[in-house]
């Protein structure tokens, strides 16, 4: 057994059997220089005799050292520590190989492994024990270290513990700091903002600004920016990073405040209705204050607790009905008003109309349409277990029972994404996995709905794939898999599609991913992962974009936890002031039972100024596509079924919570009718003249009538 | 990672198809398909919260070929289904050839990961799978071939294909292909494979293919499809040593990296499109196939110089050597055959026919004996497995896979009593 010590720079190893490992206590390093010199952890140690480093005719030299040596090693010391790295500088890290009694063991195999972002290269076999680490992105890494041991005579590599590392930006040049928000008044208390600044000119991504005051009993101020202003009196508050300083002079007035009145833009509300809290902060003689900070509060509540938000800007939002205390307060002085929520009353029935089950092979989007001979269809693509090289065309015109008309077969192992032209006359269905790996995009001739035909192809810079396209009058949007770029294609003659342009964010750059896109009104919404939400005028008039000349209007980007890190948006949708995006998320320490993420609703009334304001996510569940409608979401949610949710009116806060959830419909199968039975996988939604019909991927086409309630929905 | 986690969470079987699907367009490309699933027992696949391990898949073994010889081992492989995200593992012997098992690979059940590569480590211990898709980079992952287990995975570059292993099993080098983006230089990535950590990304050129180690374990070889190179890589110091241009009338060893990229050192259009290449036994010659003119070259590793030209069928992809020197096997990809090459006289042998079309990987078991073939097929229908006989250059066995069989590879042999 291995003796297990601490000290601050070692790393020590537990018991060295596959199963247990040791980490290193956790902690932030110090924001200082790196010191490559030498180190404090370093002390000298007696050479033990151990194999020399490598073996004779080793085949290969990036992993030398003796497996024997390895077993003895009980601590490792890493050199320098804490390991700092500037950004486009090179530091060398070496280990110091301990045995049990602290005899220095040379020759010993071992690793560490590399985090995304950090590179490290191995220079064992010119200096021993030792890697050479660049600074190519800033950010703090953990990076784990491995040794050897031999197992029923193999080698098994054990993750033992790992050490810190920092990748400095490039130097501080300034910090900027932002205008106070509010008045420096006596009793206030309100956050401050600094950043630091590169000698690059660009936003520093590791430093982290300090703040100061030089008088606290004036005010005081937190680390990190909460500024306490105490009483009247002048005083300067720093900001600082890396012994660069930026500096605010305050002079704190007395507090003026003599009254606050508070109005609530309506008092009887349903769940989910947003409030808007009008607060008139008044000094001497009924001076009105405007530059006074207000908090408020939910200050009383009857019902359920914890049933309502009120957010920073006065937005009052319940989730739960109940009698809701809010209290805005502002220089010592508060009013309060008395909000009643009532329950929002908008479930409705769902009822299964018909189906089209596809029991043979899964299915994947779908879209519904008036042929031109007057009679309703539905198409819905394939994917990829059980082999999806075809397109079903459904006759729904009775929903009760659709009828599979025809189905189109192409050279694919995926039929991703199926849409219809405005006029009914073409559509577009997307090919992946094509035996000739020329995917790309087919056009099929609706001359006969029920049995459309192959009008033509396009493959030139479309062979990696298609994953999805939308088609915005005779211009298609095809979502490239290869470039990552929205590929422009004109159909003004379906039968000879022709590539017109196309836009990607980031041009030249590879670590992007392109999945969907969705245009109305001359603006194009782009799912771009873990670039977020693009906004792209394509003839709105805004930046003087076209339909084949896209122009930049916005982006957000936003992350969601589960309980990783993910960007990964999915798709897009607008209606009204809102865009609501979707994640798509598998593989996650989240993913027990499937895919998870949720409907961001993101504010686009200020279309360059993208900004998300409320959520709708059904508890261990993914979302897929959707579609909105006369005030209502339709959610594909992957296992969770069709959702159908109110969305009329202002949105805010937690959709789902609010009791706006309208109807649920699980898209189950049963054995034989379905690919996968007793598991629904609902993929794409879209309603059709008082139905809704949904793809499932692993029973096929579902149709599904929300039925009226006798309680009206909100105006 | 536990592959319990990794989401997936389909579980079905494939039936016959319903007669209520088949519509008039569709009739006749079924025939093959419903053919297909009639003649496959149902398939299992795991359930999402059960564990990770793939249930066993039983599939009817195609017996040998009647008046075949007898195998005197038993023989398994592995072998990638790229548009089913399933790696098979097949197993070849007296009573024929079958499909013992699968492992789930992949992550986006939604979207096809898309596994290309196959290679087994050297003790047999793990198979590396290449992931072709990503967001958007792709991955490495590794399984232990005893349960199907995986262990680790690393990310690479775009659309990792090939994986070639030195021989003491501590590196991979994984070309990151990038068929299908931008045709600016790929690059290829250096695994430490103990500890699934890139080491090096070699920048070598558009569309590198093809990954193969020299016996010696000191030198990589890899092609680039986009601009008819062949990369010689120096496994010690994880940079090229040599680029030879391979168009037909121009080949040379270039000056280096800087040459190539320069006016002239490429090929605006690929005539050669070189897509796989491999070393002798011996290490003194390297064969590349020259997918787009239906040819075989053979250098002179020590020169690069070209030293002869074998004709093939349409479209050379795959290639392997037999042990003992004395065959070449090429896939050709665009007639569903294979050439076997007798080495010393230059012959083509014979041109086998595969069993069904886009014939895409080759191995030949390590007593020279068999070579096994994967065919991709078309479209819903699943690919397959031939083994030829290298005595009478026949297919004496094949099974059945999924969609897309590409990367194969000889995990291990048995003798028999």
């Amino acid at each position: 057994m291995r003796t297990l010590t601490m000290t601050t720079f070692a790393i020590l190893l537990a018991a060295c059997s596959a199963s247990t490992s040791q980490e290193p206590p956790a902690g932030a390093l110090p924001d200082r220089p790196a010191d490559t010199s030498s180190s404090a952890a370093e002390a000298p140690v007696p050479e033990a005799t151990g194999t020399p480093d490598g073996r004779p005719g080793d085949p290969n030299p990036h992993i030398p050292g003796d497996m024997a040596a390895s077993a003895r090693v009980a601590e490792i010391r890493i050199s320098p520590s804490p390991v700092v790295i500037a950004r486009g500088e090179q530091t060398l890290v070496q280990g110091v190989l301990l045995d049990g009694s602290g005899t220095r063991v040379a020759g010993a195999r071992w690793a560490v492994l590399v985090p995304n972002g950090l590179e490290v290269e191995s220079i064992k076999d010119s200096v021993p024990d030792a890697y050479l680490f660049s600074g190519a992105r800033p950010g703090r890494y953990e990076v784990p270290v491995s040794l050897p041991r031999v197992v029923g005579g193999a080698i098994e590599w054990n993750r033992i513990a790992s050490f810190p590392v920092l990748v400095k930006d490039w130097p501080v040049a300034r910090i900027d700091l932002e205008p106070m928000p509010y008045g420096a008044y006596a009793g206030s208390v309100f956050g401050l903002e600094a950043r630091a600044i590169t000698t690059r000119g660009t936003v520093h991504e590791t430093a982290e600004v300090e703040w100061s005051s030089s008088d606290p009993e004036v005010v005081s101020v937190t680390r990190d920016g909460i500024a306490t202003f105490r009483t009247s009196g002048d005083a300067v508050l720093t900001a600082s990073a890396e012994g660069i300083d930026g500096s605010l002079a305050v002079r704190v007035q007395p507090n003026p405040v003599r009254s606050v009145e508070l109005e609530a833009s309506r008092s009887e509300v349903r769940t989910g209705d947003v409030v808007h809290l009008r607060t008139m902060v008044s000094g001497d003689a009924n001076r009105r204050l405007t530059d006074v900070r207000v908090d408020y509060s939910i200050s009383m509540v009857q019902g359920t607790p914890d049933g309502a938000e009120i957010f920073e800007d006065g937005t009052f939002v319940a989730n739960a009905p109940g009698i809701y205390g809010v209290m805005a307060t502002a220089g010592g002085r508060s009013a309060t008003v008395i909000l009643r929520a009532a329950p929002r009353d908008v479930r409705r029935p769902a009822r299964l109309v018909g189906r089209g089950p596809v029991a043979h092979v899964t299915t994947s989007d779908l879209w519904v349409f008036e042929g031109r001979d007057g009679r309703d269809y539905a198409y819905t693509g394939t994917h990829a277990q059980g082999g999806g090289e075809r397109m079903y065309a459904w006759d729904v015109t009775d929903p009760a029972s659709p009828v599979l008309t025809d189905s189109v077969v192409v050279d694919a192992r995926v039929v991703n994404d199926v849409k219809v032209s405005d006029d009914a006359r073409w559509a577009v269905i997307t090919r992946e996995g094509a035996s000739s790996r020329r995917n790309g995009i087919i056009v099929l001739d609706l001359a006969d709905p029920a049995h459309p035909s192959v009008l033509a192809e396009l493959t030139d810079s479309l062979t990696a794939g298609i994953h999805n396209v939308w088609i915005n009058g005779d211009v298609v949007y095809a979502v490239n898999d290869g470039t990552s770029a929205m590929h422009i294609i004109d159909l003004a003659n379906p039968a000879k599609p022709a590539h017109i342009g196309r836009w990607e964010v980031r041009p030249g750059e590879q670590d992007k991913t392109l999945h969907d896109v969705w245009a109305r009104d001359g603006l194009a919404y782009l799912s771009y992962w873990d670039d977020g939400l693009i906004v792209l005028d394509v003839g709105a008039g805004l930046k003087g974009g076209t339909p084949r000349g896209p122009v930049f209007v916005s982006q957000y980007r936003y992350r969601t936890y589960q309980p990783e890190e993910y960007g990964n948006t999915h798709t897009a949708y607008r209606y009204g002031d809102y865009v609501f995006t979707g994640d798509e998320i598998f593989g996650c320490g989240d993913c027990v039972n499937g895919p998870r993420g949720y409907i961001h609703v993101i504010d686009v009334s200020d279309i360059e100024n993208p900004m998300q304001v409320a959520r709708y996510e059904v508890p261990e569940a993914g979302a897929h596509n959707i579609w909105v409608e006369d005030g209502l979401l339709y959610i594909a949610y992957y296992q969770g079924g069709l959702r159908v949710v109110d969305v009329s009116g202002e949105l805010r806060g937690d959709l789902y919570r609010q009791g706006r959830e309208v109807a649920w419909f699980q898209s189950t199968g049963s054995e034989g009718d379905a690919i996968v039975p007793n598991s629904p996988l609902a993929w794409g939604p879209q309603p059709h003249k008082g139905n809704v019909f949904v793809s499932d991927m692993n029973s096929g086409l579902w149709v599904v009538r929300i039925e009226p309630q006798t309680a009206p929905l909100a105006p | 990672m536990d592959r319990s986690a990794l989401g997936r969470i389909f579980v079905f079987s494939i039936v016959a198809a319903g007669a209520g699907l088949l519509g008039a367009n569709e009739a006749a490309a079924l025939t093959s398909e419903r053919s297909a699933i009639a003649a496959s027992a149902p398939l299992a696949y795991p359930a999402a919260g059960l564990p990770a391990r793939a249930a066993s898949v039983s599939a009817a073994p195609d017996t040998l070929k009647p008046g075949a010889r007898l195998p005197t081992a038993r023989y398994w492989l592995f072998v990638a289904n790229e548009s089913s995200d399933l790696v098979s593992r097949v197993r070849f012997g007296p009573e024929g050839a079958a499909l013992e098992d699968d492992i789930e690979v992949g992550i986006m059940p939604a979207d096809l990961d898309g596994a290309h590569g196959v290679s087994v480590s050297p003790d047999g211990r793990h198979v590396y799978v290449s992931l072709a898709h990503g967001t958007p980079f792709g991955k490495l992952w590794s399984y232990r071939t005893a349960d199907g287990v995986l262990t680790d995975s690393v990310t690479v570059g775009l659309f990792p294909a090939t994986i070639g292993i030195t021989p003491d099993g501590s590196l991979g080098f994984v070309v990151n292909f990038n068929l299908h983006g931008n045709p600016v230089p790929s690059s290829v990535s250096a695994v430490f494979l103990p500890e699934m950590v890139e080491v090096a990304r070699i920048e070598t050129c558009i569309k590198p293919h093809g990954s193969r180690v020299n016996h010696a374990g000191t030198l990589h070889y890899s092609v680039c499809a986009g601009d008819d190179h062949l990369v010689e890589i120096s496994v010690e110091r994880l940079e090229i040593s040599r680029i030879v241009k391979l168009t037909p009338g121009s080949e040379r060893v270039l000056a280096g990296p800087g040459e190539a990229a320069a006016p002239g050192g490429g090929a605006d259009t690929p005539v050669c499109g070189p897509s796989w290449v491999v070393p002798s036994f011996d290490d003194r010659r390297v064969y590349v196939t020259c997918n787009r003119n239906g040819q075989v070259l053979e250098l002179d590793a020590a020169t690069l110089s070209v030293t002869r030209r074998f004709r093939t069928g349409k479209g050379p992809y795959n290639l392997a050597v037999s042990s003992d020197g004395r065959l070449l096997l090429a896939t050709n990809k665009g007639d569903q055959s294979v050439s076997v090459f007798d080495l010393a006289s230059g012959e083509e042998l014979a041109r086998v026919p595969t069993t069904r079309p886009i014939t895409h990987g080759v191995v030949v078991s390590p007593d020279n004996r068999y070579a096994f073939v994967s065919n991709e097929a078309v479209g819903a229908t699943r690919g397959t497995v031939d083994v030829i006989d290298l005595d009478s250059l026949e297919i004496v066995a094949s099974t059945e896979l999924h969609h897309q069989p590409g990367g194969i590879d000889l995990w291990r042999s048995e003798p028999l009593p």
